[in-house]
This record gives structure tokens, C-alpha cells and sequence, in this order.
């Protein structure tokens, strides 16, 4: 709400800099977006909380203030007005407590005698409303200054009496700006005998409006209840200076007298005939409500204690007054202005708001201990200070994406779209972390950056339930098998599984088991699925080629993404002393076919041997010159020991023979 | 050769040895059987009776002189020798580590460890929640009934069956106090969506909430965690304001700003209040009994501060050259 800086001052009765008036303002609650010259005036922006109806106004803003200042507030009273003649209209009020109180004027034989005032439009412009008529503007005049917003009608549009109703099934309105709207059951209208002339507390009619040649007016002030406006401009999308007001509440009591307001102006500067006020109340008119609090009450929230004088002189300030005092509960009556205070806790916001919250004691002790438990939270940071330390960047994108990027990878079954995206490059749930991990790649590979290890951790969404999944995904790309000066370290499927099975030792995932992959997006015979026990978990390998070109790629990139959110983890287990006998080390070189697996081989060995086998650990992988076409040489070197004495050499000779028949019976290999 | 004269040669044969042979020749040139010692110690016979213990004792100095010398001179070859080797080993200290092999985590992440660390060492649980939220946590269940303005304040994505992407983490406040009770003292750090975006908002940005229910809880209490909180993160000379705020779901609500050290502006940095009473009601407690206060604040606002970053949309745009700075 923007309102002109001097109006705002002769309100208050004061000479403050503008600065000042500001900052007391912010410090009771009420927050300046922003300050702005106008016409050798300023303007201040304000950014009202939805529960400060009150505060909608030149005059609810002074009010406040004078409050906490202290300071007397004049509300200037409208001179007493008496029309020369009725009101010709009949007023009913059909909605129960939708609207409970509704007053109109005609007026006829407008014509000026001054001109019109340069400050009611300047207040006007200030605010950002269209002059449109001298009379609209003139109730706009009142609406910015006692926050009761009021309709001009062009009386000689409405077809007989006038009926404050819900709509009608099929109703539709036709409202300023062109829009037509198709009114629900729950929307008030003002109709007259043959359709609506107005969507009630939101906006005039189109075809009921004033125009240059409108001879006679009916302007109309009414109470509509802030929850049968609430919401409604929204849904239709948008909002006016009326449905602001009225959705927040307007003062009950203030409709005759901003009336009042309207006619001493319009007197001021025209001549015109206009009628008696008429009002018509219903029994739904609302009543002062009530709110019984004790000083208890107040020191048990704010934490210190308040005298029974400050409350009293607090309370009256803001026109809170007090009905009764029993024993230790005081029973104050809400002005009609402050729809926000209903509960004891509202009233003891107001207290904290005028004495100052800065003003508050500050207490330093802790009124909760609490068990201390570990938090999954935990385990996902230790997680990504892991990848850090693996050397992957930390990267964080956007949970939604375009489907088309889902359709293309064929991901996109069973994920959640977004009713109202921003755009549609925003407009469906991710399923996996690869989509928005690759588009990272690109944003840096066009920036000439081609080397990448990059990790995100984050929620993937599905139809399927569990609905959201954790996830953890890594990304290689090494475009220039950029080897660094003094390592021959290849990033590929063998570094990003070493990282899972760090990761596996690291947290004490047990059981983890490696499967050809059944992923669509990775390469078929170089990727793995990733199980624990008998889930899946998660998968690793390179991209699939035949998604290059949909992702605009030169060259694959290596990925891995694991479920981070279902995984088990063992208990600390129990450290074992060392034997004390020394270990026994072999080294061996078997020539095998090509397609014989590692884990074939290790489990071949591991049958094999009888006892004493401690750990295998393979050193060499080759195929090429000086070995056969089919085949491939394969070494590594086993250590023996126990715990119970030192091998002999009879022994470490009975178990390499075991081993070397054993692979040379099963898997046909050829020791080297 | 008498006893000087031999002294003499000793000397100087010891002056300079830069070799393990030339100290092999002078051990057997000495010591040695034949060597000058011995051969002259063959004098003693021809002595009297009375020069003979002043000759012996002489003699024995000499000796052990000269193995001090040998000994002396062994040293300085070994350390010699080590030297020579130490040089030929000389490598380039200045290039570059072998395999660096330290990435990064986001200023994000960073920044929330930051405040997690802070409020777990207060004895606070971390607590978390769907992201796909229904209405009613949300909104309703938060005092935010259907028709209420507050909503205009959260522009909300919806999806088709009618839940929502939460708008905020203060869900996690009801899920908490439903599995947990009271009391209960949470934070909960994620990720909220909200349809906006231009430089100061993106749709998808990070919110941490804190919230403590016991009973007797009152706002010098909350005044007291907030101010420690900020001593922590923005340093112990920071000058700190509340000021009266609304939030639907706490009564009394505030707003806290910060003075910037460098504009001297004030900036907001997060809400807070006293749990409002419906909010309590809802959850399962008695809010006659209970009372609590609860923190929100932005991630990105806090990251900002800390690293002085310009547009938070960098925050999402994972140019590495900006994260790994």
C-alpha cells in the first residue's frame, strides 16, 4: 500500500523526518518496502501484514503509531448530515452475516462550484489509483484515508431495489477491466431486480458504472465479513484496493461515517441534491468481542512481569478497553477496527509491541533438555564430506525439470508433474539425479571446463511409493584423459566402484553385490546394478551411447547414483588382535579366457584352498601382445597365516598346488 | 722414527681423507701389525727400566689418538657419502601435488552445517520431512486455514491430486511434535519451493526451522536462543533487532534484523514467535499446558551474508569455477 508521506504527518500532527517515521513504524510491526519521491512529496511503500487490516489507511496507520508514541489521535468526526430527501431505493439484506450493515446515498443536480482539488488526486496518483470520475475519486479520497472502500453506481442503470445475495447458479459478472467472471454460490453480489450490479467487497459491475454522462449516482458503504471476501479475487486471479481491505476486515462501525466523509467533500466542491443516508442493519451485525486475561498470563509468555498500570495504560492507547476486573482477570473489549486480536496471546503481542520487543528480557536458561539421539541428517553430511574427500564437487539443482528431458531418457513413467510449473522447463519432479547431473556437465563443458567430478545429493520423486527417494549421484568426465603429471589413475567404472566400496567401508554397509545392469540409461556391458542383500540400491557405469547425442555429448560420462535413505548399516563390530605368527606371500599369473570373470576366479581360489587363506589381492589385468587373442593374463598375490603357528614351507606348497589345480581343472587356466 | 716425529705425520695424514681407501691405507699405516705404532712401540725393550711406564703411557695416548681419528674420519666419509646421495636425489618441490584429490561442498550445505552444528551442541535433534507435503501440514495444521490471506504470501506448486511441494519446513514442526511430544526440541534444515523466481528468489531454495515445546516456555527464552545464535554465526559484536512481524502460526511473531557491518542497513534475517496456541491444539497437546517458540530462517539469506554473494540464482547454476572457489 503506498500513501503520501505528508498526509501521513498532518495526520499524526507531527514534523517528523521521514527516516524516523519509518523506523518507529517497522518497530511496532508496520513494514516500508520502500521510500519514493513524488510531485516534490514522497511516498512510502508499506508491506502490510495480512493481519493488520486496521492499518489499511492514512488514519489506521496514525492511529497506530499515535499508540505507541503516546500520543493523542484526533479523529476528526464528519459534520452531522441530513438529506433533504429519502433514499428511493429499497435495501435488503439476503446474505445473513456475509453483510450485515449496508448504507447508500443518491445524488442528482451535480455541479461544480470549485475547482476540483489538486490533493485528492495527488493523493490518488500517489497511491496508484486512476482518476476516473470526480465522484469515484473522491470515495477513493476516503477509502485511502479511513480505509472504507465504497462503490459509485450509475443510478439510472439499476432495474429497481437492491438485494445484497449470494450468487445465483449460472450468475456471471461482467466487472471493470472487461473481466467476466462465473460466480460460485459462495460469491456476494449486489444485485438489483434483474441481475448483478456488483461483486460485493471486490468490484463494481462494468454495465452499472459511472460514465461522463452519468446524471445520478448511488454510492454505497457497507460491512462485508473479511471471510466471505477472503480468497475470492485470488481465485479469480487478481485482487483490487476493495478486496485488500475487506479480506483483511474493515472497521463495522466506520461505513456511515467514511459516508459521512464522502458527502462533506462532495458539499465542499459541488452543488447537488443528495438524499438521507440510508442504512439497513441485520441481526448478524457483529458485537465487540471480548478477551479475558490475567498479569500470570502475561509474565508466563513474555517472560517477565508487567504492572497492572502499564497493562491498563498500555491497552488504552490502542483503544482496548477494559470492561471488568474480577480478581485477577481483566476482561478487555476489541475496537471494530482490530479483526486480528480474538485470543489472549494477541493482546499480549500488543503489549510486547508497544513496550518494544527490544525491550524484552532476554532469559539464559534452557527450558528443554533433551536425549541426545543421532540423526539420519548425520550420516547424509558424513556422506557428503566422503564425496568431498573423494575430490567430487558439491553441486545442488532444481528438483523439477522438463518432462520432455524425462521422455527423452524414457524416465519420465510414474513421475509427478506440477499443477502451475513457472515454465516448462520446470515443470515435472526429477526421477533420478542424472538428468539434472548431465545438465551440470554441460553448463561447464560449454564454459570450457572438461574435466568434472561432480556430486549431488537430493530427493527424486515417484508416483510409486516411497514417493521421494534420497539419493546420491556422481558424475565423471574426463574428456582428455587429463592424466595428471605423476599418476596413471584412469576416472572410470573401476574408480567410481572403488569409491562405493570405500563408501561401503566407510559406513559399514554389508552384503553389497554387483550385477550386470538392467539400468536403460547406462551401458549395457559396462555397467553394474548395485544390490544390498536383495534390493537394489543403486547403479554404476558409463552412459548409455546411445543417449549422446539427446544430451549433446561428445563422449560419455561415468555415474553412479545409490539410494541413500534405505541402507543398512552395520554396528561397530569387534576389533580382533593381530596373530602374531608371520604371513606367507605368493604371487601368481594365470593366462584364462577372455570372458572369465574376476569374481569367478576369486571364488575359484577361495574353494580351493583348504585353510590359511587371508586376503587376494589382484595387481594386474592384461590382454594383448605376448597373450593369446581369447584369452587374457590375469595376476595377483595371496598371503596365508594363521593364528596359531608359523606356516611351514610344506604348507604354503600344498595350498599353491591346490590352487593352481583348481583353477586349471574349472577354469581351464594356464599358469605363467 | 721417534714419538714427535710420528705425532707429526699423524696429524697431518688425518688432515684431509675424502675416501674410504685412503682411510683403509692409514688404519693399516698406523694400526695395522706393521704399522708406525707398533713397529715404534718395539723401542720400549731398549729402554731403561725407569723410562719404560712414561714410554708406554705415551704410546697408549697416541694410539687412541689415532683411533679417534680414524673414528672421526669414518664419520665425516658416511655423512659425506649421504650428502652426495641426498643431492643426486634432489626432486622439484614446486610442482604440483600428485593427485589432488579435495572437491568441494556447496556454499549451501556449508552454511547449513554451520548452523546444524550450532544448534545440535544446544542439544537439538535434526529432524526432517517429505517434501511433497499434504495441505493440511502445510498449511492448515499451521493455523493457515483455506481462505486465509497468509496463503497470498506463499505462492505455492501444486500437483494434480491436490498436495502441494511445502512452501516452507515448518510442516516438520507438526510431524515432530505428533511422532515425538513434548518437550521437544527440533531443527529441521530443507529444501522449500515456491513459484517465484527473479534475482532474490528462486523456485526451489533452503529454510531451516527451529522449535522448542515444553511447558513454561516464553519469548525470553527464544529472545535468548536467537541472540546466542547470532553471536555464533555473524560474530558477538552484532547489533540485533525484533521487531513485532506476523506469522499465523505464532502469537507474539517477530521479525529479526541484523546491522550490516559494511552499509550500516538493517537486513531481516529471519521470524520467529511464540507457538501459536491452535498450532499447539492441533499437533495433539494441551496448550494450556504447553507452550514453545519456534525460528525460521533462509539458507541462501545466511549463505549470502556469509560469502557476500551477489545473485542468488548462482547459487543453482553449478558453474564449478564459482563452487570450487
Amino acid at each position: 500500500m503506498k500513501i503520501l508521506y505528508s498526509r501521513l504527518l498532518e495526520t499524526i500532527n507531527s514534523k517528523l523526518k521521514i527516516e524516523n517515521l519509518c523506523d518507529d513504524l517497522t518497530m511496532i510491526g508496520i513494514e516500508v518496502d520502500g521510500i519514493e519521491s513524488f510531485q516534490g512529496d514522497k511516498v512510502i511503500d508499506f508491506d502490510l501484514t495480512p493481519n493488520r487490516g486496521d492499518c489499511f489507511s492514512v488514519r489506521g496507520l496514525a492511529r497506530d503509531y499515535c499508540a505507541f508514541k503516546n500520543q493523542k489521535f484526533s479523529t476528526s468526526r464528519s459534520v452531522p448530515f441530513k438529506g433533504r430527501h429519502k433514499f428511493e431505493k429499497s435495501i435488503r439484506l439476503s446474505a445473513a452475516d456475509a453483510c450485515s450493515a449496508y448504507s447508500a446515498i443518491s445524488i442528482s443536480n451535480l455541479k461544480i462550484k470549485k475547482k476540483f482539488p489538486e490533493n485528492i488526486k495527488k493523493s490518488l496518483n500517489a497511491s496508484g489509483i486512476q482518476s476516473i470520475h470526480p465522484l469515484v475519486d473522491i470515495v477513493n479520497f476516503v477509502m485511502l484515508e479511513s480505509g472504507q472502500p465504497m462503490h459509485v453506481f450509475d443510478q439510472d442503470k439499476i432495474n429497481g431495489n437492491i438485494e445484497v445475495r449470494f450468487a445465483k447458479p449460472k450468475e456471471t459478472i461482467k466487472i471493470l477491466g472487461e473481466k467476466e467472471l462465473k460466480l460460485t454460490s459462495d460469491c456476494l453480489v449486489i444485485a438489483d431486480e434483474k441481475e448483478p450490479i456488483a461483486f460485493a467487497g471486490i468490484s463494481g459491475g462494468l454495465k452499472h458504472s459511472v460514465s461522463k454522462k452519468t446524471k445520478n449516482f448511488i454510492i454505497e458503504s457497507a460491512f462485508f465479513s473479511p471471510s466471505i471476501i477472503k480468497g475470492k479475487a485470488r481465485m479469480y486471479g487478481f485482487q483490487t484496493d476493495a478486496s485488500q481491505r475487506f479480506e483483511r476486515g474493515v472497521d463495522f462501525e466506520l461505513h456511515e461515517e467514511a459516508l459521512k466523509d464522502v458527502i462533506s467533500i462532495i458539499q465542499d466542491i459541488f452543488e447537488s441534491d443528495i438524499s438521507k443516508i440510508e442504512t439497513k442493519k441485520n441481526k448478524y451485525f457483529p458485537k465487540k468481542k471480548i478477551i479475558g486475561i490475567s498479569l500470570k498470563d502475561i509474565e508466563q509468555k513474555l517472560g517477565m512481569p508487567i504492572k497492572e498500570t502499564t497493562l491498563l495504560s498500555i491497552l488504552k492507547r490502542l483503544e482496548i478497553k477494559l470492561l471488568k476486573k474480577t480478581k485477577s482477570t481483566f476482561n478487555f473489549e476489541v475496537p471494530s477496527h482490530r479483526f486480528d486480536l480474538s485470543i489472549k496471546e494477541d493482546l499480549i503481542e500488543e503489549i510486547a509491541r508497544m513496550i518494544g520487543y527490544d525491550n524484552l528480557s532476554q532469559i539464559k536458561s534452557d527450558p528443554v533438555s533433551q536425549n541426545y539421539e543421532t540423526s539420519e541428517y548425520n550420516f547424509l553430511n558424513a556422506i557428503k564430506v566422503f564425496m568431498k574427500n573423494k575430490g567430487f564437487l558439491e553441486v545442488i539443482n532444481y528438483s523439477f525439470l522438463d518432462a520432455k528431458v524425462l521422455e527423452n531418457l524414457n524416465i519420465v513413467e510414474e513421475s509427478i508433474s506440477l499443477k502451475n510449473p513457472l515454465n516448462n522447463s520446470l515443470s515435472t519432479l526429477r526421477t533420478s539425479l542424472l538428468p539434472s547431473l548431465a545438465e551440470s556437465l554441460e553448463f561447464n563443458l560449454n564454459r570450457e571446463q572438461n574435466y568434472l567430478k561432480l556430486f549431488e545429493i537430493g530427493k527424486t520423486f515417484s508416483k510409486k511409493n516411497p514417493k521421494e527417494s534420497l539419493n546420491l549421484a556422481a558424475l565423471l568426465f574426463d574428456s582428455e584423459k587429463m592424466k595428471n603429471w605423476n599418476s596413471s589413475q584412469n576416472l572410470d567404472f573401476y574408480h567410481l566402484k572403488g569409491i562405493i566400496e570405500d563408501l561401503a567401508t566407510e559406513f559399514r554397509l554389508s552384503d553389497l553385490s554387483w550385477k550386470k545392469t538392467t539400468n536403460d540409461l547406462l551401458h549395457p556391458y559396462a555397467s553394474a546394478d548395485i544390490f544390498q542383500k536383495n534390493k537394489k540400491i543403486g547403479s554404476v557405469g558409463s552412459l548409455n551411447p546411445r543417449y549422446l547425442k539427446t544430451m549433446d555429448l561428445a563422449k560419455p560420462f561415468y555415474y553412479l547414483e545409490l539410494k541413500i535413505d534405505s541402507l543398512h548399516r552395520k554396528n561397530l563390530e569387534k576389533l580382533v588382535s593381530s596373530s602374531i605368527y608371520p604371513t606367507s606371500q605368493r604371487d601368481f599369473s594365470f593366462e584364462v579366457d577372455k570372458d572369465i570373470s574376476y569374481e569367478e576366479i576369486e571364488n575359484c581360489i577361495r574353494s580351493a584352498s583348504e585353510s590359511y587363506l587371508q586376503s587376494l589381492r589382484i595387481f594386474d589385468v592384461y590382454a594383448g601382445k605376448n597373450i593369446a587373442q581369447d584369452k587374457k593374463s590375469i595376476a595377483f598375490r595371496i598371503t596365508w597365516g594363521s593364528n596359531k603357528k608359523t606356516l611351514s614351507e610344506d604348507d604354503i606348497n600344498n595350498e599353491t598346488s591346490l590352487i593352481i589345480s583348481g583353477l586349471e581343472k574349472e577354469l581351464n587356466a594356464i599358469l605363467r | 722414527m721417534d714419538l714427535d716425529a710420528l705425532k707429526a705425520d699423524l696429524e697431518k695424514d688425518f688432515l684431509e681423507i675424502n675416501s674410504q681407501e685412503v682411510l683403509n691405507i692409514l688404519k693399516v699405516k698406523y694400526l695395522g701389525k706393521k704399522g708406525h705404532i707398533s713397529e715404534l712401540s718395539k723401542n720400549i725393550k731398549n729402554l731403561s727400566k725407569k723410562d719404560r711406564p712414561e714410554f708406554g703411557k705415551t704410546i697408549g695416548e697416541l694410539r687412541k689418538l689415532c683411533e679417534e681419528k680414524i673414528f672421526a674420519a669414518q664419520e665425516q666419509i658416511e655423512v659425506n657419502s649421504i650428502n652426495e646421495s641426498l643431492e643426486k636425489e634432489r626432486i622439484d618441490i614446486t610442482l604440483p601435488g600428485s593427485y589432488k584429490s579435495q572437491g568441494k561442498l556447496h556454499p549451501l550445505t556449508v552454511t547449513t552445517l554451520k548452523i546444524t552444528d550450532f544448534f545440535s551442541a544446544q542439544g537439538y535433534l535434526i529432524e526432517d520431512g517429505p517434501e511433497i507435503e499434504s495441505a493440511y501440514y502445510n498449511f492448515d495444521a499451521l493455523n493457515i486455514p483455506l481462505d486465509h490471506p497468509a496463503r497470498d504470501m506463499h505462492d505455492t506448486f501444486y500437483l494434480d491430486n491436490g498436495d502441494l511441494l511445502r512452501t516452507h519446513t515448518s510442516p516438520v514442526q507438526i510431524r515432530a511434535i505428533e511422532k515425538r511430544g513434548a518437550p521437544l526440541k527440533i531443527i529441521c534444515p530443507g529444501k522449500v519451493y515456491r513459484s517465484d523466481a527473479d534475482k532474490t528468489h528462486t523456485p526451489m531454495f533452503h529454510q531451516i526451522e527451529g522449535l522448542v515445546i515444553s511447558e513454561n516456555v516464553n519469548f525470553g527464552h527464544l529472545k535468548n536462543e536467537i541472540m546466542t545464535f547470532i553471536d555464533f554465526l555473524f560474530g558477538p559484536d552484532t547489533k540485533v533487532r525484533f521487531r513485532p512481524s506476523y506469522f499465523p502460526f505464532t502469537e507474539p511473531s517477530a521479525e529479526v534484523d541484523i546491522m550490516d557491518k559494511k552499509t550500516k542497513q538493517w537486513l531481516e534475517i529471519m521470524g520467529c514467535g511464540l507457538v501459536h496456541p491452535n498450532v499447539i491444539d492441533m499437533a495433539g497437546l494441551d496448550p494450556n499446558q504447553f507452550s514453545g517458540f519456534a525460528f525460521g530462517m533462509g539458507i541462501e539469506r545466511m549463505a549470502k551474508l556469509l560469502y557476500e554473494i551477489e545473485d542468488m540464482r548462482s547459487l543453482f547454476t553449478n558453474d564449478i569455477k564459482f563452487l570450487s572457489q
